[in-house]
Parts: structure tokens; sequence; C-alpha cells
């Protein structure tokens, strides 16, 4: 209980606190410490990145094992890591923990040449998806959805150049609703998201929110 | 069970019309070549008149924040922006948030440099990528040679020529973010309102209008929204690249998607109105 609960609350309370006042003391020492936490918020982010790796690489070994449906995309990416990481060490003949060499890499190649056409590709696909279901479900059902419907045919119009050709007015009421319309309600979701994020992190510093140290209570 | 399945049979032959309409738009284009240039928008060309305005060899730093499922919309922007300061003869500083994108920033900074002459620690620096994201910031607003001690290709970044006068983020005029993610407002909150540089940004189409109220706040002094974003800085530059050239296929797909959606709305009260 006492390693479990008591001393990570601690931790967040100190360092919760320490975090936030150390941004109103203008005395050199408060910018030490800044700069020291965030090293040390980096180097945690570094293992962070280690934890992505283990758990991404952990999930496909256990699809490939229960032999899930699709196991096999599972063995692709244990390729796919295997050759860039093999590439990634290798680093030009340069080693591993060198500089990249000046002239481009194997990695470098793989990157450029089957890592960005296939994100690219897959990202596009998303068009078709939305062409798909803006054709399936963008109905005028009733005057709110009407209006929707209005305004995000006059912005996706108004943004491309092809409606100049036709008339100013166009791009100008595309404009008009970005400018108007549109930030006045995204100003009011960003207020309610920070003043949310305010309460949700003053209960974590007090430890009213304990969700993040696991194991429900 | 006849009717559903019918239905769902049509559904699906509906998808592959649209599919292949899809496509047919915005390959065609690509091949029927109806040069499309439009009036560049008024925050587009905030950011342009600002990089234009900073004095010849100012530091512009870019954070490149989007890997390569990004990268068409964004890449064009980012090549744009960095041709401009390059004529300018500003010194571009290159990093990103992203592990995935630090190829990208590479071949962006060395394509755009090799094509001027511009060398590598002489007048660009590529810091390449550390992670930290907002902690990053705080410890770039620091010493920026302390959070780079060292660039992307190995050389220490003290002393470099590149970044003389460069000690922190508040003797860097503007920083420009190029954003896939909520990286913009990162920026804003960590460093644009902490160290007091002007700020532009760029990003994808669908985040352009979460952008919009830091626009008005003054907090961002341009911006450039998705593909027609990049266009119009092209337009701007008098540079015609990628940008302007996927404005073709952007409109065709565009008023595709509209006739589509009027199409179905059309049958839909007919529909309503017959029943």
């Amino acid at each position: 209980m006492w390693f479990k609960r008591t001393i990570p609350l601690l931790i967040c309370f100190v360092v919760g606190t320490l975090a936030f006042v150390h941004e109103f003391v203008p005395h050199p020492l408060a910018g030490t410490f800044r700069q020291e936490m965030t090293t040390w918020f980096r180097i945690i982010g570094g293992f962070g990145l280690f934890i992505g790796a283990y758990s991404l690489l952990h999930m496909h070994v256990t699809r490939i094992r229960r032999r899930q449906a699709g196991w096999a995309y599972s063995a692709f990416v244990f390729l796919g890591a295997a050759l860039m990481i093999a590439f990634g060490l290798y680093n030009g003949g340069a080693g591993p923990l060198a500089p990249p060499p000046g002239e481009d890499t194997m990695f470098q190649w793989l990157y450029m040449n089957v890592q960005v056409p296939c994100g690219a590709t897959i990202f596009s696909i998303l068009a078709f998806f939305m062409a798909s279901a803006a054709f399936r479900t963008f109905r005028a059902r009733n005057i709110e959805a009407a209006l929707l419907l209005v305004a995000a045919v006059i912005v996706m119009f108004g943004r491309v150049p092809i409606s100049e050709a036709l008339s100013t007015v166009f791009p100008k009421a595309a404009d008009l609703l970005m400018e108007y319309p549109n930030m006045a309600a995204k100003r009011g979701i960003l207020l309610g998201i920070s003043l949310g994020m305010i309460s949700q992190s003053l209960r974590i510093l007090f430890g009213i929110e304990r969700s993040y140290l696991g194991g429900g209570d | 069970m006849g009717a559903p399945q019918a239905s769902i049979r049509r559904l699906a032959l509906t998808r592959q019309v649209i599919y292949v309409l899809v496509a047919a738009a915005v390959i065609v284009p690509f091949l029927v070549h109806f040069p499309l240039e439009g009036k560049p928008s008024r925050v587009t060309k905030a950011l342009f008149d600002k990089v234009q305005a900073l004095p010849d060899g100012s530091v512009v730093l870019f954070s490149f924040d989007y890997d390569p499922s990004a990268m068409a919309e964004l890449y064009p922007m980012s090549l744009a922006l960095l041709r401009h300061c390059f004529r300018k003869g500003h010194r571009p500083i290159v990093m990103t948030h992203w592990a995935n994108g630090v190829g990208l920033c590479k071949e962006l900074v060395e394509r755009a440099s090799s094509a001027v002459g511009k060398k590598a620690g002489d007048h660009y620096v590529l810091l390449g990528f550390k992670p930290g994201y907002s902690n990053l910031i705080l410890n770039m607003g620091e010493s920026l040679q302390g959070a780079f001690d060292k660039d992307y290709y190995g050389n220490p970044t003290q002393g470099m020529p590149a970044l003389e006068g460069v000690h922190s983020l508040k003797d860097i005029p503007l920083v420009v973010d190029i954003a896939a993610g909520a990286t913009v407002e990162m920026w804003i909150a960590y460093g644009r309102d902490r160290f007091g540089f002007e700020l532009g940004a760029g990003c994808t189409a669908v985040i352009a209008p979460d952008l919009y109220p830091f626009l008005q706040s003054g907090q961002l002094v341009g911006l450039l929204g998705g593909l027609r974003g990049a266009a119009d800085y092209e337009v701007l530059l008098e540079r015609p690249g990628s940008g302007l050239a996927g404005m073709q296929a952007q409109s065709v797909t565009h008023v595709l998607i509209i006739g589509l959606i009027i199409a179905a709305n059309v049958a839909f009260l007919w529909r309503r109105r017959k029943t």
C-alpha cells in the first residue's frame, strides 16, 4: 500500500506542485529546476519509446502464436522491423552509435522508397472512404443537418480554386464561415477543454483522481 | 432475407462506383492539364509576408511534425517555405517532434538547399529528432545548444556558423510548425507565449479549423491549411510546385463529392415525399 499508493501520490503532489510554482518564481534556481526537470521528462519519454515498441511487438507475437485471423500480417511487422533495425544499426557502414554518413544509407532508401509511399497510400485511401460515407450518410434530415450540409458544401467548394473561376462569392463565403461561426464554436470547445484539463490536473495533484495508478480505487 | 441481401449488394455496388469515380477524379486532372490558380488567402499571405519582412540572414526555426502519411498535404508547403527562406538568405533550423519524420526533414532540407548551393552547418541546421515534446521546447527555450548538442550529422552545434547569435528560442524571430497533429497548440503554450517569438503554422486541412482562434488572438501570424495553403504559398513565391499541381485533382474531387452529396439528398427528399 505504502509503495503502491502513498509514495506515487506523494511524488505526484511534490513534483506537480513544484512544476506549477516554479513558473511564478523569478529566481535563477527556478530556471535550473526547470532545465533539470525537462531533461528528466525527456529521459522518461525515451523509455516510453521502448515500452511502445515492446507493447507493439508483444501484441503481434500473441497474434502469431494464436494464429489469429491475419497473423501473417503480424509476421510482416517483424520482417519490416528487423530490416529497418538491421540497416539502422549498420548505418551505411558507420556503425550503430556513429552519426549518419553524408550519403544516403540503405535505411534512408527504405524509408523514402517503402515507408513513404506506403504511408501516403494508406492515408490517401481516406479520400475514397470519405466520398462513399458522404454519399451514404450526409442527409438533410432536419434544419440543423441541412444547415451543416449547406455550410460543408460552401466550405468544400470555396476552398478549391475552381470555385473562383465561377464567382468570388464562394471563397469569400467559405472564409466567412471559417473565420466567424467556426472560430466561435472552436473557441468555446477550447475553453471547455482547458477548464476540464485544469480541474483534472488539480484532481490528480491532490490525489482525488487515482485511476492513473491502476488497479481501481 | 431477399430484400436485405439486395440492399447490401446495391450498397456494395454503389460504393464501388463511387471509388471508381473518385479514382478518375484524381487521376484524370493530372493527365489533362488545366491550370488552376486561386487568389492566396489572407492567412497564407500573412505568413508569406512575415518571412519576406524578416531581415536577410534571419534565423527561422521549422518544426516539421508529421510523417509520411501526411506527406502529400504537408511536404509541398514545407518545401515552399524552405525555398523562400533560402531565397531570402535566411538560416533555417529544421527539427521534428516525430521520430518518423526525420527522414522527411533530411530529404526536404537537402533538396531545397542543394538547389541553391547552401551547406549544412554554414547556411542551415538539421537538428533532427529528440523525444520530449513540450519539455524539449522548454529545454530549447533555456538553451538550444543544450537541448541539441549535436546536429543530425553529428556535428557539435556549439560554434556552428548557421547558429551564430542564437543561444535559445528567445533569439529566434520566427518559428513555423508544420503539423499533422496537436503540436501547434504545444508550440503556442510552451514556446511562443513563454519565449516571445512569432509563430506561424501549416497543417493538414482537417486541423486548420481548430487553429482559427489562435489566428484571431494573434498567437499565430499566419496559417497554411492543407494542400490549398501550399498552392497559395507557391503562387506568392512565384514558383509552382506539387501544391499547385494538386489543385486540379483536389478541385475535381471536391466537385465530385459535392455532386454526390446533392444527388443523394435529392434522392432522399424525393423518396421521403413519396412515402
